[in-house]
């Protein structure tokens, strides 16, 4: 069942501020496909081939978190990883740092941290680190979410927000911070691989949310829903090998999102009273041009309804987790949206499944 | 030529089963969409592994009337004759 519906009397959090912050390192298309062109040759004859697959996704470049020539010497996944923990950790920071400072709020005001990621592992996990490195409380809850991939931006805002449903006094954070980059398996030259390298970047987001009773400014988290898609598991995700994350990546992801998704707004959209033309603003997942493309024609959008998402696919590609709050961030801020309007977060991920959030300002 | 069409359709066989985790038999007569579900993604694996084996470019306008393993194979061997005009005509 739906986490709130219309006749809940369970009162709504509020979304106060969004962070947003990318790697400084930045590589355009042509430069990545120049990099990775040498080593596609050892394997492929048809390059140009692959050179379009990269061009196909529409992304103009990628924010890294390291200088493009740091990559090929990272050969272990021991490697890969403790350079993901670095960089995880001071991006998180940054974005929590900017998150707070926007609504206002201190390190100390924070109840809750929720951290989701699914590029990379660390124990203590990188919420832990930022305890540390930012001085909150001694009795702050954490809680890190790993392997939920792209669907955990949404699902990270449901999940606080049922939190903030039982603590109405409390303030949450959540926190997504992806960095695909360090995921590459330069070995791997595989198509999926291929695609999943032109379409992934590096970025973080953090959301500041608050109780219902902290009377804070912000639209507010009127439901969610979740939504599992049986025996698809292959769909998409990580096979772990010795050398880090091989990406599963089926081209079954747009028809999915063709297949199911109006059923699903529309079902979570009636619990609520609501239909399509009731939503003002819609925050999609870029997953990728299909992706939205899917998420248009399936749900009847008006042009230009995605365009925020579109606009972020194409300046720093698929953030995974954080593409859908880096929208959101970019809605709240920059969408003119005026009391009473109702806004839909929706983004699907491996399992596979799908999560959405209704918002109203 | 026709061994070159029975090495292709054992590659195609090898591709679908291997790499895209089809389960079950292909045969030549089998539907690429149809029969072996393959979408765009699969169909790009697929052309890209006969690319790599036998060394020679298919493009969308070669795809035009493929539809079964059969085909495919025909067409990637009449590929790989394209690029090696003097193949039987010096025994």
């Amino acid at each position: 069942m739906p986490s709130t519906t219309r006749h809940d009397p369970a009162p709504s959090p509020s979304l106060s501020a969004v962070g947003r912050a990318l790697p400084p390192h930045y590589a355009s298309q042509e430069q990545l496909i120049a990099a990775l062109r040498d080593l596609w040759a050892t394997k492929h004859f048809n390059l140009e081939r692959l050179e379009d697959l990269h061009r196909n996704v529409q992304v103009g470049g990628r924010h890294l978190a390291l200088p493009l020539e740091q990559y090929p010497a990272l050969a272990t996944f021991q490697q890969r990883n403790d350079a993901w923990i670095r960089v995880a950790t001071e991006l998180s920071e940054g974005v929590a740092r900017q998150a707070l400072e926007r609504a206002g709020l201190t390190p100390r005001d924070v109840d809750h941290v929720f951290f989701v990621t699914v590029t990379g592992i660390a124990t203590p996990s990188v919420d832990a680190r930022l305890v540390n490195r930012m001085g909150f409380r001694d009795d702050v809850k954490r809680t890190p979410i790993f392997g939920l991939g792209c669907v955990a931006g949404a699902a990270g805002l449901a999940r606080a927000s049922d939190y903030l449903r039982a603590f109405p006094k409390q303030t949450a954070l959540l926190i997504a911070t992806e960095l695909c980059s360090l995921t590459l398996q330069r070995e791997d030259l595989s198509i999926p691989n291929i695609i999943a390298s032109g379409l992934f970047g590096d970025g973080a987001a953090c959301v500041v949310l608050r109780g219902a009773e902290a009377r804070a400014t912000g639209p507010r988290v009127v439901g969610s829903r979740s939504v599992f898609y049986p025996d698809t598991e292959r769909v998409m995700g990580w096979d772990v090998v010795d050398t880090g994350f091989k990406v599963v990546l089926s081209a079954k992801v747009p028809q999915l999102v063709k297949e199911h998704i109006r059923g699903n707004v529309d079902g979570f959209l009636a619990e609520h009273g609501l239909t399509r033309k009731d939503v003002k603003h819609w925050v999609a997942h870029t997953g990728g041009p299909k992706v939205l493309e899917g998420f248009e024609s399936a749900l009847e959008l008006e042009p230009g309804a995605l365009e925020r998402s579109w606009k972020s696919l194409k300046q720093v590609g698929n953030l995974s987790s954080a593409s859908v709050l880096f929208v959101l961030g970019e809605t709240l801020e920059e969408a003119g949206a005026q009391p009473g309007d109702w806004g839909v977060v929706m983004a699907m991920g491996p399992g596979f499944c799908a999560e959405m959030v209704l918002v109203r300002w | 030529m026709a061994d070159i069409v029975m090495e292709a359709v054992a590659e195609i066989r090898r591709i679908v089963q291997e790499e895209l985790e089809f389960e079950g038999v292909v045969e030549p007569t089998h539907d690429l969409l149809r029969d072996l579900h393959l979408d765009s993604l699969g169909l790009t694996v697929l052309a890209v592994g006969l690319e790599n084996r036998f060394r020679v470019l298919l493009s969308e306008e070669d795809a035009q009337g493929v539809h079964t393993v059969e085909d495919l194979a025909r067409l990637v061997a009449a590929r790989v004759a394209a690029a090696k005009p003097d193949v039987g005509a010096h025994p």
